[in-house]
């Protein structure tokens, strides 16, 4: 019972190759594949005829975590090759590896990730004794362009190499001794027929040994039942595949329960699931563009629309249809390729295919001389393929085309026969649960609990892009008191198809929908309203809570924002969010929050960096720093930003004389409204001219406020107003200043003394260029707040009557304008024919 | 009349050409080499790269950091038709590749024009002996070659160093010298007033992408380049091992005994990295120092820290200290990236794990101004 372990790397065309032709010469009894082994009841789905890529995907949520993960499959999987050949030779086929919501896979959500990658350390000393960029480079160089013979006895001496004397992590051990139960089990039930068994083969020296010991233990005892891998589950399942009979699989994919004894010879027990989790695994169609996403530990061999030109017709032809993809490409974008630079390519790539000892032009090569030939400008990062990466942002167009050519553009279809997924039930379910699936006009009551039931329903399926289901009107920023919603539901015959595409997202409509928006997240780059998009929807789906990796997303988007204004806006947002809305459930998400202490890092980094001398005032970039100041003031605490280093970094934007007025007393505002203690000045407004410059809290106040905030010293408003008072930006000072310290101003009777002080020795000319701006920097305050401005001023100059007389002007202003025009000409005429006393002048 | 001719280089001279400095590396090389070589070079393209990135069967060291690709592809492209241009940001080594590349392929890498401002027609193609020329009208005998006309006439790699400093007319004149091969001496007359390119001839020019837009080069001459942006290194683990033997290179020739910190360097090199790229570790994007903070620059600092804290203290340079030099080095005359590097002190250091770190923060009060 001789059993042959092939340790292949997953998605490579050569070892499919190898595994293909190895299972038709032995023709063996049991064809054992690393996948997952809860689906072997169900593995006759995998041959219905699919066009691939496909991918199983499994689900599973309990209370403590969520995880869903896929095993794609595509024409060149070495797996795919021990389906299909297994098949065609009659073995019984079966997965040996632990179900994929095991803990084990717990950060896995590709199983057929590179599992060598974990362990980089020998893998970079391989790179530098072949001298090539990557581990890519460095498979294509031993072994997808490399002469076939020696193949097996390469990829047993690489794998042997990089397994090394490293010891594995815990999930890849607990993973390796399940797999060597499966092997014996099979290995006594083939009795002297063949095993091939198909592994990563980073795993494979592991079962090998393994092997080699139950080999030495037989002898003692000739029944090994393989149990100690499986705690707790008696041997039960996973023998007799029916492959004639998959129609079972869809519906019973609910976990939890174990199944039905079908044979008891030593077969390893699939592992159940613990009590109260749900999940399962499911086929559903994958894209060659999913496939090439997974990044970092994810990753697997990138570039699958070139492998499977490599597959279909060989390294030679892959090369000269990559070449020509990416000029029809680039000719398609009009960018020049003249033939010149394709004969240019060619000869580039077949001179480093000679230099590098490529019998043929390979992957890198292809494109190195394509890029060689094509680009001829700096980059302003580098080629995606030396250092085996996402494509960076900043990537040249060329380079762009080349990589989506790469990638190719291929999406799988699922028989039609294949039982569909979960989703598809569960969302009809829910749809009708809720009564939502007819042809329908709604208007919804968000504050009654059935009605935001089913408005979370209809969101969720809006989010999956099924067809049929719009919403015609409702709450739109999280700002607005909006409580109603009106959808129309037109049931459409696309809704099926788009329903089993989403159906690769999650098992349950909420799953799915998290995963959509994970994913939109994912993409937000650094667009901050994308991500806000993302947040609302998420609110209104009541997904607010995400994964861990999806809140890096977010925090990596909002970390790479680059405009105030926008950022100030969805911060408002959120935290308007997470204070009070009860009616979506968001108050308090642990998400928001997360997003809430992000952007007030971010506005705070970007409000030092802008500098526009004297810019005019942005309400946008004034509001960022008051949404700023809200989050420290009503979420600080809780979320634990530093308010101390965020009046360091107020301190030095009040003081910078590179920043623009609003901004300046917009910090200066932050910093007055946030400071603990209430400054007092020690000068009591001072009538006398003050030489203060325009740099009142001089530079080294950030130390100071920085060693204890809130400190007297740059804290004077009077001091600062009075140094910020330039009628080109006073009014834009001032209306940073208000915006962020409005009750400050109003409370401190100083402020508006030495305004009206200081507006009063404007001279006319001064005034006028000075007005528009104090215009808009008193709009800050309500209508009745200036009428208390008003109010003071008369008082301070000892007039009698109310503000609101003077708030409240009937006259046309064309009439006053030309009034003073009036005055002005009548002036000019009495001073021409000196008429004008000199103890006349105006003041 | 090809290299320095210098009786003993090593004493002699501060920094002899590479063909000098790597002759035993380069001889072992030609010795082993068995594989065919392109018409007039004097290794074959494995042993140029084998020379590049090292072989440690043949004690050849390891001079430049940077994907091996990059280097196959340059050495392929100064085999065929076109020119080779190395790109990149101040500091990248693009000079060094170019003379490695250069002794390699030619034996010889002194066949250079700078370029700059002031950069002449005569100083790159030909000019004359004005004495002769008057005595005895144009000859050979009073012409005298510029590098590349020698490059042409000799079959060498004719290096062009900063090329887009050189006026856009003054770039121009490469045009056909790289199409037709050919430099036309209209002086002369008969076979001698067409030089015509013998096989090995090539050039490979640089270029700063901080001079992008200042000069930029015709797109006809840029067609007959390939152009290879050189990058910063890319791994923070081989570029703080640099920064550390180099500094400590310096450290020991200065006098200093003691080793540069380890974390002290780890904070200094992780600095530069981030200020350079733009981005933090943990992803945040901030805008770039405009001066230049390249591997070189870090090394100088590194030097600056141990020379502090040595002759000032009589211990290994600290955290106070690189901030100190950062100023310097990071700032220079330059108002708003000392603005920057405030900026980056205060608001982007404290969010890390470590003692320096914290102390990077606690001395961001030593910046000036």
């Amino acid at each position: 019972m001789p059993v042959t372990f092939l340790g292949v790397r997953h998605h490579s065309p050569a070892c499919a190759r190898l595994v293909g032709g190895t299972i038709a010469r032995l023709r063996p009894a049991y064809v054992l594949i690393e996948g997952p082994a809860d689906f072997n009841p169900r593995i006759g789905e995998l041959l219905l005829g699919h066009e691939l890529p496909i991918a199983v995907f499994s689900s599973y949520r309990d209370d403590a975590r969520r995880h869903a993960s896929w095993s794609p499959l595509c024409d060149y999987s070495p797996e795919w090759a021990a389906l299909t050949a297994g098949e065609a030779a009659g073995a019984r086929l079966r997965f040996i590896d632990l179900p994929a919501w095991h803990p084990a896979f717990e950060d896995r959500a590709n199983r057929y990730a590179d599992a060598e990658l974990r362990y980089a350390e020998v893998i970079a000393r391989l790179c530098r004794s072949f001298d090539v960029d990557n581990v890519d480079a460095l498979w294509d160089h031993l072994f997808e362009i490399a002469p076939e013979e020696g193949l097996a006895e390469r990829l047993d001496a690489y794998f042997d190499l990089i397994r090394g004397e490293s010891r594995a992590s815990d999930s890849d051990t607990a993973r390796e001794a399940y797999m060597s139960t499966w092997v014996e089990a099979a290995a006594a039930a083939a009795g002297d027929r063949p095993v091939v068994v198909v592994t990563g083969g980073f795993h494979r020296p592991a079962l090998v040994a393994a092997h080699a010991r139950a080999a030495s233990d037989r002898t003692a005892s000739e029944r090994a039942a393989p149990d100690d891998a499986a705690p707790g589950r008696t041997a039960s399942d996973g023998a007799a595949p029916d492959r004639a009979a998959p129609d079972r699989g869809g519906a019973s994919w609910a976990g939890g329960e174990p199944r039905p004894a079908e044979a008891d010879r030593g077969w390893p027990a699939v592992p159940g699931m613990p009590d109260g989790a749900v999940g399962g695994s499911f086929l559903v169609p994958y894209s060659f563009r999913r496939l090439d996403s997974f990044d970092g530990y994810q990753s697997g061999m990138p570039s699958p629309g070139y492998y499977q030109e490599l597959w279909e017709s060989g390294a030679e032809s892959a090369g000269r249809r990559l070449v020509e993809a990416v000029a029809e490409r680039l000719r398609e974008r009009k960018q020049p390729v003249s033939t010149a630079d394709l004969i240019a390519a060619r000869a580039t790539a077949d001179g480093l295919a000679i230099v590098r000892g490529h019998p043929v032009a390979g992957r890198t090569d292809v494109l190195d001389g394509l890029a060689s030939a094509l680009v001829s400008e700096a980059l302003d990062v580098p080629l995606p393929w030396s250092s085996r990466g996402m494509l960076g942002a900043g990537s040249h167009p060329v380079v762009v085309e080349m990589v989506a050519a790469l990638s190719g553009s291929r999406v799988g279809r699922l028989h039609p026969a294949t039982p569909a997924p979960p989703l598809v039930h569960d969302l009809d379910a829910e749809l009708a649960r809720s009564g939502l699936d007819g042809i329908d006009d709604l208007d919804l009551d968000l504050a009654r609990d059935s009605d935001r039931e089913r408005s979370r329903t209809l969101h969720r399926v809006r989010v999956l892009g099924v067809p049929g289901f719009v919403r015609e009107s409702g709450p739109a920023t999280g700002l607005e008191p909006v409580l109603r919603e009106r959808w129309t539901l037109r049931p459409s015959n696309d809704r099926l198809s788009a329903v089993i595409e989403a159906g690769a997202y999650g098992a349950t409509l909420a799953d799915a929908c998290a995963a959509v928006l994970a994913e939109r997240a994912a993409l937000a780059g650094r667009d901050v309203d994308v991500l806000a998009g993302v947040l609302f929807d998420a609110a209104l789906a009541g997904s607010a809570d995400v994964s861990g990796r999806t809140l890096a997303d977010i925090e990596a988007t909002v970390g790479a924002a680059g405009e105030l204004g926008t950022l100030g806006k969805m911060l408002a947002v959120v935290l308007t969010m997470w204070r009070h809305d009860r009616v979506l459930g968001t108050a308090h998400s642990g998400t928001l929050g997360a997003v809430i202490a992000a952007a007030v890092r971010r506005i705070l980094w970007l409000a030092e960096g802008v500098h526009g001398g004297t810019a005019p005032a942005e309400p946008a970039r004034i509001a960022a720093l008051a949404a700023c100041r809200d989050a420290l003031r009503h979420a600080g605490d809780r979320l634990g930003l530093d308010p101390s280093a965020a009046l360091e970094v107020a301190g030095r934007v009040a003081a910078d004389v590179q920043a623009p007025p609003d901004l300046r007393g917009a910090a200066f505002g932050f910093r007055w409204a946030l400071s603990p203690a209430r400054p007092t000045s020690p000068i009591p407004d001072s009538a006398g001219p003050d030489p203060a410059g325009p740099d009142p809290a001089g530079p080294d106040a950030a130390d100071v406020i920085g060693a204890a905030a809130g400190a007297d010293d740059g804290l004077d408003p009077v001091r600062a107003v009075r140094g910020a008072f330039q009628p080109r930006g006073a009014g834009d000072w001032l209306a940073g200043l208000f915006a962020l310290a409005r009750e400050e101003v109003l409370h401190d009777g100083r402020v508006v003394g030495l305004l009206d002080e200081l507006m009063s020795g404007l001279s006319a000319e001064d005034f006028l260029v000075a007005l528009p701006a104090l215009r808009q920097a008193f709009e800050y305050f309500p209508p009745r707040e200036r009428e208390a401005i008003a109010d003071q001023v008369l008082a301070r100059r000892g007039r009698g009557g109310g503000g609101r007389r003077l708030l409240r002007s009937a006259d046309d202003p064309e009439v006053v304008a030309a009034g003073m025009a009036l005055d002005d000409l009548v002036e000019a005429v009495l001073r021409r024919e000196a008429l004008l006393g000199a103890g006349h002048d105006r003041s | 009349m090809t290299v320095l001719e210098v009786t003993d280089p090593a004493d002699a001279v501060q920094r002899p050409p590479a063909e000098v400095r790597f002759a035993d590396e380069l001889a072992r090389l030609r010795a082993a080499d068995t594989a065919a070589r392109p018409p007039g070079w004097q290794l074959s393209v494995q042993a140029a790269r084998r020379f590049v990135i090292g072989d440690p069967k043949l004690a050849v060291t390891r001079k430049f950091v940077g994907d091996p690709s990059l280097i196959d592809r340059a050495l392929i492209t100064l085999a065929t038709s076109r020119g080779l241009m190395l790109v990149g940001e101040p500091g990248t080594a693009k000079s060094l590749l170019s003379e490695l590349l250069a002794a390699a392929v030619s034996g010889a890498s002194t066949l250079t024009i700078q370029g700059g401002a002031a950069t002449t027609e005569d100083a790159i193609r030909y000019s004359w002996n004005y004495a002769l020329l008057v005595a005895e009208g144009p000859s050979t005998r009073s012409l005298v070659p510029a590098p590349l006309l020698r490059g042409m006439a000799e079959g060498r790699t004719v290096r062009f160093e900063e090329i887009t400093r050189c006026p856009l007319e003054v770039q121009d004149c490469l045009l056909s010298p790289l199409s037709d091969r050919v430099l036309a001496i209209p002086e002369l007359t008969g076979p001698e007033s067409m030089v015509f390119a013998r096989d090995g001839f090539n050039i490979i020019a640089t270029a700063n992408t901080r001079d992008r837009g200042v000069n930029d080069m015709s797109s006809a001459l840029k067609r007959r380049f390939n152009f290879e942006t050189v990058f910063p290194i890319a791994d923070f683990g081989t570029e703080l091992t640099l920064v550390a033997d180099e500094a400590a290179k310096l450290l020991r020739r200065s006098g200093v005994t003691a080793e540069p910190r380890r974390d002290v360097l780890e904070v200094l090199v992780t600095t530069f990295r981030e200020l350079r790229t733009g981005e933090t570790a943990r992803g945040d994007s901030m805008e770039r120092l405009s001066a230049v903070m390249s591997t070189a620059e870090a090394v100088s600092v590194a030097h600056a820290i141990g020379l502090r804290g040595w002759f000032l203290r009589g211990e290994p340079g600290t955290t106070e200290d690189l901030v100190a030099c950062l100023a310097g080095t990071a700032a220079k005359d330059s108002p708003e990236d000392l603005a920057k590097l405030r900026r980056y002190l205060s608001q982007q250091v404290t969010w890390r794990k470590g003692d320096q770190w914290k102390a990077l923060h606690d001395a961001r009060h030593l910046l000036p101004g």
